[in-house]
């Protein structure tokens, strides 16, 4: 082909004819991707304890609260906000207590709330909460 | 179609003052929109445009230190003021002039070139390095461009033997299309008039990957808006003198609206299909090609009107 | 034209690039002397986005620092993570089945492409070719979805793991990619022409920033800079790793030197890319994933490792004391050797020219940006934060 002006008439007449590619997000969203690295997911019935999650996490953002082993209390902290969403937990647990959901990935918010996860039957989470409640007041 | 409206009506509302801007704000959007769709993008809303200007009224007017204060904020008025004069002169919307003398082209032609020139100078009275050459480069690229220009509006007016935009306009209506008269004049006002928009690839003056945003780096605020507007129309003035001259002219507001929205079309689509020019480049091209090529065509023209 | 003085300085008018600039979408402070449009000299300052990365690996876990290091790049951090995980098994002994370093290898490809498209983009817009801008970044979103599929994320991937990779491809993946390359494959062709054929284009690549072999050598360019000048060096061929044994790579030399050169370098290095990629993805080998067992504690010891990033030699130095974590990690990125050669290349070139010829190289500031001390005299020297602080804030005043 020699040297023209104009190279790209091709494409501009045919992005005549073509819808465009983009689009408006967030008010039209794509599916996601089947492998979508979202939030953490915590199984406490098969967890040993082992915390061998919490060490590998290159962000800490989870914290294994053993309440009692033998009868499997465990309760997971989950900071969202510092997750940086790169599986390392899920590979390291041998249990698959751990699993990253593919749906839950537009994690923004107004609040801080949100961010802090504890994962865990009910019972025992409220016994974490009251604890961190008992040293704040103690703090204070 | 004639226009029996008072004249400060005529100044202020239509067709120039508000319509003019609101005008020039839509032939924008479109121009944004059209380079969008080309792009395979969607492009901005309607009120894309309107908004920016808004915004820009709104905000903080920040003066720099070290520039003259005075014309740092007289500037962007003189530059939309002359803008909107131009504005009385042409038979914008399809109606005719609602002011007219002989030799007003020449008139109107300097007005153009007013915005340009307070653009230059706004940029050298500032202290920033990038508003220094960025008016270095609106100035030379004004002096490449314009005497090609000149020349190919010339061409229709010796045609029609009046310096009169709208005897001209009345000439283009009974005759054949200047634009199949003078094919070359066509081409080398519509390529002149992107030099005067300054749309790509004639942008060097204003190109932000390498001096920000050119003469107008230092400016925010309400001058910032000002200069957009006035740029805006400028931009539908410039479309509706060559669409006057060259397509046929302009007898109603249909004709204004088919015939400028597909002059405008063609300009946006021949934005998108080249990289920048540098600013050496633009003159080269000015000089060597366009101010000869015009100069054929004007001597062209006066030739066969002397044997007709 | 004119030359413009400044009324400050009657000597020199400088054009300062940078920290924040349109052209640059990463701090980075270039000076240039202007005489017009003509420049005269350049100067260069870096270090906007240290991040202490170096550092903060040594506080780490081996693990958790594949995680970081991956993300001294967004662009390729593919590549960095393959240059840490290849260190760190040559110094632990652990051989990695040959359907890791396949996989290895095809996101590392994948990456490249993406890698390169972005930058022809950038390039573009530099230019003031905005049209093939927008076009190139659309078609780069194939090959954007692509690494999505395969690995859940548009930038770091977090494929590999040490020993191993960790996820495998599909049925589906593969006649995914398979027809992925093969549109690319097209487009990257019309793309070809464009920067070889348009005139408008060309004005602006041709003969800018000439480089020659001799000076690309001196100024010890790397990557696709280099092998525009025609220095035929390229980390896949020369000490091949991944699975570049089994898909060998030839390499793509241009003799111009110039900006077009390495456009046309780079993008038809994407075609041995494609080859590639649809070559492994066919032939994907059976085998494990990952090694079996991979100890906590590395053995003492150091390495060095290299892998060819999308942007040249990219370099890891990893020093093992023996325990869980790096006693120093030493990495040098590709565009801090490629520096030299824009700020060689820039005298006597417009001003207008700048943009591009700093793209050229295809800089990322973030990964080149690091610190080094050398005390000449061999004195060792101890500072307390106070003094640190002290230190910032005297000399940013
Ligand atoms: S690695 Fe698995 S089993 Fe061990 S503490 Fe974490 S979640 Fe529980
Ligand atoms: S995904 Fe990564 S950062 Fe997030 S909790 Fe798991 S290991 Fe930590």
């Amino acid at each position: 082909m020699p040297e023209t002006l104009g190279t790209m008439l091709s494409d501009i007449l045919n992005s005549l004819v073509h819808k465009p590619v983009t689009t408006n997000y967030p008010a039209e969203c794509c599916d996601e991707p089947i492998r979508t690295r979202g939030k953490v997911v915590y199984n406490a019935e098969t967890c040993t304890g082992c915390r061998l999650c919490v060490r590998d996490c290159p962000a800490n953002a989870i914290d294994i609260i053993i309440l009692d082993r033998k009868e499997k209390r465990f309760v997971m902290h989950y900071h969202v906000d510092r997750c940086i969403f790169c599986g390392q937990c899920v590979e390291s647990c041998r249990f698959d207590c751990i699993t990253l959901t593919d749906t839950q990935w537009e994690l923004a918010s107004t609040s801080k709330n949100p961010f802090d996860l504890y994962y865990g039957n009910d019972e025992d989470v409220k016994k974490v909460l009251d604890k961190h409640t008992e040293i704040f007041d103690v703090g204070t | 179609m004639k226009n029996d409206l008072p004249a400060m009506f005529a100044i202020l509302i239509f067709p120039g003052g508000l319509s003019l801007l609101l005008g020039g704000l839509m032939f924008e959007w479109i121009d944004r929109k059209f380079v969008a769709r080309l792009q395979n993008r969607k492009g901005p809303k309607w009120y894309q445009p309107l908004a920016d200007v808004i915004k820009s009224f709104s905000k903080e007017e920040i003066v720099p230190a070290g520039v003259n204060a005075g014309l740092f904020i007289g500037l962007p008025i003189v530059g939309v003021t002359t803008a909107l004069v131009t504005g009385l002169y042409v038979p914008l919307f399809g109606f005719a002039p609602s002011h007219s003398f002989a030799g007003d082209l020449i008139v109107v032609l300097y007005f153009l070139s007013v915005l340009t020139l307070t653009l230059g100078v706004a940029g050298a009275n500032t202290m920033d390095h990038f508003s220094l050459i960025g008016a270095t480069r609106t100035l030379t690229q004004l002096f490449s461009y314009e005497a090609p220009f000149m020349l190919a509006l010339l061409g229709p007016a010796i045609v029609a033997q009046s310096w009169q935009i709208n005897e001209i306009n009345v000439y283009a209506q009974n005759h054949t299309w200047f634009l199949f008269s003078q094919p070359i004049g066509f081409i080398i006002a519509l390529i002149g008039l992107m030099g005067k928009l300054e749309l790509p690839p004639f942008d060097a003056p204003e190109a932000e990957t390498e001096i920000v945003s050119g003469a107008l780096t230092e400016y925010s605020g309400r001058g910032l808006g000002l200069f957009h507007l006035g740029q805006d129309v400028e931009f539908i003035i410039g479309i509706t003198l060559i669409t006057t001259f060259y397509l046929g002219g302009l007898a109603n507001p249909l004709e204004f609206i088919l015939k400028s929205l597909g002059l405008l079309l063609v300009l946006t689509a021949l934005q998108t299909l080249a990289a920048r020019l540098r600013i050496d480049q633009t003159v080269g091209l000015w000089w060597r090609i366009g101010a000869l090529l015009a100069l054929i065509q004007l001597i062209i023209s006066i030739a066969i009107r002397k044997l007709i | 034209m004119a030359t413009v003085v400044s009324a400050s300085d009657q000597s020199r008018f400088i054009v300062p690039i940078g920290p924040q600039h349109p052209a640059l979408k990463e701090p980075g402070h270039f000076e240039f002397t202007v005489d017009g449009e003509i420049i005269t000299g350049a100067s260069a300052r870096l270090g906007y986005v240290h991040r202490g990365i170096e550092k903060g690996a040594e506080s780490m876990n081996w693990t958790q620092c594949l995680y970081l290091l991956e993300r001294i790049c967004g662009i390729c951090s593919h590549i960095h993570s393959i240059a840490y995980c290849q260190g760190l098994e040559k110094l632990a002994d652990i051989e990695i089945s040959p359907k890791a370093r396949a996989m290895r290898t095809l996101v590392a490809e994948l990456e490249r492409i993406h890698s390169h498209m972005l930058w022809w983009g950038v390039a573009a817009h530099e230019g003031g070719f905005d049209t093939l801008f927008m076009y190139t970044w659309r078609d780069r979103e194939i090959v954007m979805d692509l690494l999505e599929t395969i690995s859940g994320n548009r930038v770091n991937y977090s494929v590999n793991v040490i020993g191993g990779v960790r996820l495998d491809l599909s049925p589906e993946q593969v006649t995914k990619i398979v027809s992925g390359m093969k549109k690319l494959e097209e487009r990257t062709k019309h793309y070809l022409e464009i920067v070889t054929n348009d005139s408008s284009f060309l004005a602006r690549t041709r003969g800018i920033g000439v480089m020659t072999r001799e000076e690309a050598q001196r100024l010890g360019a790397v990557g696709p800079t280099a092998r525009a000048s025609n220095v035929c060096r390229d980390v896949r061929v020369d000490a091949p790793y991944a699975g570049y044994h089994e898909y060998p790579v030839k390499i793509v030399t241009d003799t111009a030197g110039d900006l077009k050169a390495r456009f046309v370098v780079r993008i038809k290095e994407l075609f041995e890319s494609y080859r590639i990629i649809t070559n492994v993805a066919q032939n994907m080998p059976e085998g494990e994933l990952k090694a079996r067992r991979v100890p906590r504690k590395i053995p003492a010891g150091n390495v060095i490792s290299r892998v060819e990033a999308p942007r040249g030699e990219l370099f890891y130095y990893i020093e093992s004391g023996g325990g869980e974590g790096p006693e120093r990690i030493k990495v040098r990125t590709p565009t801090l050797p490629n520096w030299g050669s824009v700020l060689t290349m820039a005298a006597g070139l417009r001003l207008a020219d700048v943009p591009m010829l700093l793209v050229g190289i295809d800089p990322c500031f973030s990964c080149n940006d690091r610190l080094i001390r050398l005390n000449p005299d061999g004195k060792q020297q101890t500072l307390t934060w106070q003094q640190l602080r002290d230190r910032g804030i005297e000399y940013y005043r």
